[in-house]
């Protein structure tokens, strides 16, 4: 169970001048600050996935790296499985299994040496690593490159190797930050396979994404956020709901009723 | 920590970019410069020592005696000049090597001519033997007649000697041999291995810190749940490490092959030089590196995490240079001594204790106040560092 409440987080602006016109008139700078996450609050309950939808620039990302401990926010709490996020960092972060579709590998080491650091870094003992790499290759279908260095990768490879490695401590949840974007098929399919699996295993997911069949495929969950504020919170039905047929346009009702 | 470490430096082992530039570049481009160098001033030297020079006179009548004694040296081969020319002209149309203008008062009677002055119209720009071959001849011809003077005038050999020289000073050098090369030396030795450390830490600071943003590692290790002080520590150790590593090798491959091109007298005199230098200032030299290496680790980190990519990690890195280089040299400029305000000024104080110990007149006590004060600095950086690394500004940029 993850339950986010209040989150709000400001980045200060280092020379005012030089944003665009467009960031200029975003009422979220408010002086030398620029309030990026005002009030986002959300649940997320065991065995659930949840999908974070909203227009870039929104906050989707800082919400999403906060909840993976990697930025503090300003205010409200985090809870992850009844720990506080803010509070035992570290304590967290051994629940918390990390991807975006950014994130990348050593790419001179092998994919199981990528995989291995993380078990290690995580504490994990050389046997335990060994074993789950073993349970994760099957899932994945690592075999076949586990051991060639990961600078010769394609992207599909390097996705479920990336899985692999965010999984490893077994983590309670796991948070993905548009994990498709910028994949081909194939790939973002691994990812969609991957989601199914935790959900069968009762592991909380938490993804942002842009594409909205994944969410009617994937997701129990929506969650709508514009301009740092949290506009719709509730199962994916009630969101179907808001506009029968079209789901772009329950999208669009969405941040148009916080207009 | 070491964790971080190990994993660190197995991916700078399979760098081989990285190991080029570490590795192989110092041990084969240093023969190879010295060689070359080595190779084309031989050449060159030899050249000119063999070759047998052309020569005109002007005013052989008055001068017989060595007119005769040039052309029976086999050194020089004479050419008839054109009666209309210049000397300067003829030299420049590069009819001859030189020309040789005996003056009209030329003799042999030194009491009753006085001194004589020969002309030569040479081109003296390039590596030439003309005055030394000269001067060889000359000086045969100067000193008998010198000798008949002395002897007309009935002075015996002791009044002869202070007749040339009146009166001698004589040099009396207190400082040995070690202290005589260690200033010529001592200077260059840290100005070397700062610059190589500084170098060989560079390209391994640019992967560990700009290199992990910019290929996206950056963010899943910082939410990894490892202290973040063990992260710095286990890349800064990498860093430094690695700036070590490659200025040793730098250093030992200069120095093997430095004595492999130099084999006979110079080898004695290098290998007196070194065996003149103790264990302990060895170890102590490499003690003082120590911290200077954690400051330059500590700094090319924190920059390298600052930056967005490597390109801009590289353009903060390459002004760095300039900064350790100025000290450094300061430390190299003749009569540069650990005295009052030097031994205060970062980098400079170690190159020059680094200068002194070479030479074996350093000062321990004031050893030991460099020696804090640096690491105290190093300290200081790597703090900032860790301060840095805690910052979400610096980190998400």
């Amino acid at each position: 169970m993850i339950k986010i409440a209040h989150l709000a987080k400001r980045f200060a602006v280092e020379n005012p001048k030089k944003l665009s016109e467009q960031e200029k008139k975003d009422p979220r700078l408010k002086g030398r600050y620029f309030h990026s996450v005002k009030d986002v609050s959300f649940s997320c309950n065991q065995g659930q996935v949840l999908g974070l939808l909203g227009p870039n620039g929104a906050g989707k990302t800082t919400t999403l790296r906060m909840l993976s401990t990697a930025l503090k926010p300003d205010h409200g709490e985090i809870a992850i499985q009844g720990v506080n996020v803010v509070e035992k960092p570290l304590v967290a972060r051994q629940k918390i299994g990390f991807l975006s579709g950014s994130t990348g590998l050593y790419g001179r080491l092998t994919g199981r040496e990528n995989i291995t650091y993380f078990g290690q870094l995580h504490g994990m003992q050389a046997d335990a690593i060994e074993q789950r790499i073993a349970y994760l290759a099957d899932l994945l279908e690592l075999h076949s490159f586990l051991d060639r260095r990961c600078e010769s990768f394609s992207t599909g490879m390097k996705q479920r190797t990336a899985i692999a490695r965010a999984v490893v401590h077994s983590p309670e949840v796991v948070i993905l930050d548009e994990p498709t974007t910028g994949l081909d098929i194939m790939a973002a399919q691994t990812v969609h396979t991957f989601i199914r699996q935790l959900k069968e295993q009762g592991t909380p997911v938490i993804f942002s994404t842009h594409h909205l069949d994944e969410v009617s495929e994937l997701c129990d969950q929506v969650t709508v956020i514009d301009a740092g504020v949290t506009r719709f919170n509730n199962s994916l039905s009630a969101f179907k709901a808001l506009s029968p047929g079209s789901m772009h346009q329950a999208f669009l009702n969405t941040l148009q009723q916080g207009a | 920590m070491w964790l971080v470490f190990r994993k660190e430096l197995k991916e700078l082992l399979r760098d081989r970019k990285t190991l080029f530039f570490m590795i192989a570049l110092p041990i084969l481009v240093f023969p190879l410069i010295f060689g070359v160098v080595a190779y084309f001033s031989g050449k060159a030297i030899e050249e000119a020592q063999n070759k047998v020079l052309r020569y005109s006179i002007i005013g052989q009548q008055h001068a017989p005696e060595l007119a005769q004694r040039l052309s029976e040296s086999g050194e020089f081969e004479w050419v008839e000049m054109a009666s209309d020319t210049e000397p300067a002209q003829w030299v420049r149309q590069e009819k001859v090597d030189f020309v040789l203008v005996i003056p009209p008062n030329y003799s042999n009677d030194v009491l009753t001519a006085g001194q004589i002055t020969l002309s030569v119209h040479l081109n003296d720009s390039s590596l030439n033997m003309v005055e030394k071959r000269l001067n060889e001849i000359t000086t045969k011809i100067a000193e008998r007649n010198q000798q008949d003077a002395f002897v007309r005038l009935g002075l015996d050999a002791s009044q002869s000697k202070a007749m040339l020289k009146p009166i001698v000073v004589e040099k009396i050098d207190v400082a040995d041999q070690r202290e005589n090369w260690g200033e010529k030396i001592g200077g260059l030795v840290p100005y070397l291995v700062f610059i190589l450390c500084l170098q060989g830490a560079m390209i391994p600071a640019t992967d560990l810190g700009a290199g992990e943003k910019e290929r996206g590692t950056l963010e899943t290790l910082l939410i990894s749940p490892i202290e973040r002080y063990k992260l710095v520590l286990g890349k800064f150790i990498t860093i430094a490490f690695a700036g070590v590593t490659s200025a040793m090798i730098t250093v030992s491959s200069m120095a093997i092959w430095g004595i492999v091109l130099s084999q006979g007298m110079a080898i004695e005199l290098v290998a007196k030089f070194m065996s003149a230098i103790s264990a302990v200032d060895f170890i102590l030299m490499f003690l003082m590196l120590i911290p200077v290496v954690a400051i330059f680790a500590s700094v090319l980190l924190s920059l390298s995490i600052y930056a967005r990519s490597f390109k801009e990690a590289q353009g903060y890195m390459t002004p760095l240079v300039l900064v350790v280089v100025v000290p450094v040299i300061l430390a190299m400029l003749p009569g540069m001594e650990l005295k009052g305000g030097w031994a205060w000024v970062p980098l400079t104080n170690v190159a020059l204790a680094i200068k002194e110990l070479i030479k074996g007149t350093m000062d321990y006590v004031q050893l030991l106040a460099i020696f804090s004060s640096t690491v105290m600095i190093a300290g200081l950086f790597l703090g900032f560092c860790l301060y840095w690394f805690n910052r979400e500004k610096v980190l998400f940029r």
